[in-house]
């Protein structure tokens, strides 16, 4: 099904009760991917959420009289005078809402947890009425709950004109305590210490951070569509400040990225030399370390107004430079005796081998844009600086080096981040965001691109 | 003659390992009381036999290693005043390293816990910081990375 994407997840050790309720999150969530369907268009930079005929100019002059226009949760069209008007999703939705609503609401009558109960009706209420923060604020305030569910407009990747409007989606999965308590341990390891901030920089102090390992078991929506294998939310970043955000990672996304695209590429792009002296389960380790790291990197460093400052071109910078500022961390902790030379290796290996993912993901989904973006500048500032060689479409990482570049690369993505300007950014992605080096591999790397596209 | 290891310990550190060592001891005692199951069912080697025998290899493992710390482990004191702008063992300390502030204690490699800021004083920054006062710039190299790191504060407590 179009904008769904399921996994099998063990419910065994669900009670029955529970089995009911975890079907009834399901279906609420397989009716939210007709409503991400209808938002995006590939066509259009600003997708449906504006009329095509509308230049950004135009838009950005209409909300200056009337700022909903540009409010994440509205579609923006012409009433019968051609001006422009919003419309809150909520309203246009309503019909279709009503009965993901309700599923939620019998969903909550059967949780013996009663704030998760609280929590549902109030997700229920707010895809009726827009209400969406207050149930996001009890979200992030209240305990890990068994399962993970989280439903709405929510992300804004979508919207390419002015990376403002949100997207519908959903996921429902079941803790897994024993993954939980590694990424906790990690994430306590890395967030041992204090950043200093570039002077004249906004940055927004994240009260709290929470994470689990999710075993999920549906993505619908814009989460189908993307594939991730981790998220960190909220993305507001006056509600991280307030009351924290929640980090999940889901495990059998990362089994299937790194399964069918990551390992294969580790087995195509690097030397067999290198590949004999890593193992399968070492490489899945370091995977799993790279996105626990990136949504953890996520909220160590935000800066207040970099979304203003950078539009369009922030969330390349703001997800490039999780990934880097999370592996540059390493670095201390390979000092702290937290983690091996052999396993930072590891974990630069499988950064470079996403790189790759992100690009041939690309290839089908333009939705995933940014993050390619993003790859390419990162596998490009590396061969610059010739941190990796190639040799006969071979990468050579000459690790040392690499940990060198990720510094410099870090701090050049936080000046953009933290300071400047919206031509800066430009400028750099201009300087380094060519697909050229990533597509001399495509040779090599056609049967993944292949599977990919079968799948 | 290889010296024998020294295991550095604080207060706290000893106190858990004694417990450990006595829970490890009734566990042992516990499982040599429920009698060894037979060798073979139905002519094939029994594998409650076999895992019978890995549990009680290992907590006889368990218990040889306590003993060996208990009896070569050494106190972690604090250093005489004089000494006290200086990191050693059971240093609580606070440095600027790679553009962040960081606290840990320098504790034995027992005890070391880097996700409860507790290193090692055989990590690469504990070995580098040992005998440095503050205001001190260490250069810390590995195989993979390099970073200064500057001393702010010594506590000890």
């Amino acid at each position: 099904m179009e904008g769904i994407k399921k996994f099998k997840v063990d419910t065994e050790k669900l009670s029955q009760k529970e089995k009911v309720l975890f079907d009834k999150l399901i279906q609420a969530a397989e009716l939210i991917a007709p409503l991400y369907l209808q938002q995006k268009n590939t066509k259009y930079p600003g997708a449906n959420f504006y009329p095509h005929d509308a230049s950004k100019e135009e838009i950005e002059k209409a909300a200056e009289k009337n700022s909903i226009i540009l409010d994440p949760y509205t579609f923006v069209e012409r009433n019968k005078s051609g001006e422009l008007v919003a419309i809150p999703f909520h309203v246009k939705f309503a019909k279709e809402l009503q009965p993901i609503s309700k599923l939620l609401e019998e969903a909550a009558k059967l949780s013996e947890n009663k704030n998760f109960s609280i929590y549902l009706k109030k997700r229920a209420r707010s895809l009726l009425d827009g209400s969406y923060e207050e149930s996001e604020i009890f979200w992030l305030t209240t305990e890990v709950f068994k399962f993970g569910f989280v439903i709405g407009p929510i992300e804004r990747y979508l919207d390419k004109l002015f990376f403002r409007k949100c997207a519908y989606q959903a996921w429902v999965g079941i803790l897994d305590k024993e993954r939980t308590e590694e990424a906790e341990y990690f994430k306590n390891a890395i967030l041992t210490s204090q950043r200093k901030i570039l002077p004249g920089s906004k940055k927004v102090d994240v009260s709290k951070l929470g994470i689990r390992v999710d075993q999920a078991a549906i993505f619908s929506g814009q989460k189908a569509d993307f594939m991730p294998t981790g998220s960190n939310l909220p993305n507001n970043v006056n509600l991280m400040e307030k009351y924290g955000s929640n980090i999940t990672i889901f495990k059998p996304s990362l089994d299937l990225k790194f399964n069918n695209d990551q390992f294969p590429i580790f087995e195509t792009v690097f030397a067999e030399e290198l590949q004999k002296t890593y193992s399968r389960e070492e490489l899945f380790e370091a995977s799993l370390r790279c996105i626990v790291l990136h949504e953890i990197s996520h909220s160590i460093i935000r800066y207040r107004d970099a979304e203003e400052r950078l539009k369009d071109l922030f969330p390349i910078f703001d997800e490039l430079f999780a990934y880097i500022l999370g592996i540059k961390g390493c670095g201390s902790l390979i000092l702290k005796g937290g983690l091996t030379p052999k396993e930072l290796k590891a974990i630069l290996i499988m950064h470079i081998c996403r790189n790759f993912t992100w690009w041939l993901d690309s290839i089908n989904n333009p939705d995933v844009y940014h993050y390619a973006k993003g790859a390419a500048i990162a596998t490009n500032f590396f061969v610059q600086e010739k941190a990796i060689k190639i040799d006969r479409r071979i990468f050579l990482p000459e690790f040392a080096n690499l940990c060198i570049c990720i510094d410099n690369l870090c701090h050049f993505l936080e000046y953009h981040l933290a300071l400047g300007s919206y031509e800066e950014a430009k400028n750099f992605i201009n300087q380094y965001g060519s697909f050229d080096v990533l597509k001399s591999f495509l040779p090599q790397l056609k049967k993944i691109l292949k599977k990919k596209e079968a799948n | 003659m290889l010296k024998e290891k020294k295991y550095y310990l604080t207060k706290e550190g000893l106190k858990k390992i004694k417990e450990e060592y006595k829970r490890v001891l009734e566990l042992k005692k516990k499982k040599s009381k429920e009698g060894v199951p037979p060798v073979l069912h139905s002519e094939e080697l029994n594998t409650e036999f076999v895992s019978f025998q890995e549990d009680l290899e290992f907590l006889k493992s368990r218990i040889e290693t306590f003993e060996d710390i208990l009896k070569n482990f050494e106190l972690i004191k604090i250093p005489p005043k004089r000494e006290r702008d200086k990191v050693y063992l059971g240093a609580q300390t606070k440095v600027e390293l790679d553009g962040e502030i960081d606290e840990f204690t320098i504790v034995g490699t027992l005890e070391a816990d880097p996700a409860k800021k507790k290193l090692s004083d055989e990590s690469p920054i504990g070995k580098a910081l040992l005998g440095h006062k503050i205001g001190d710039k260490v250069v810390m190299k590995t195989e993979m990375v390099e970073r200064i790191c500057k001393i702010l504060e010594i506590r000890y407590t």
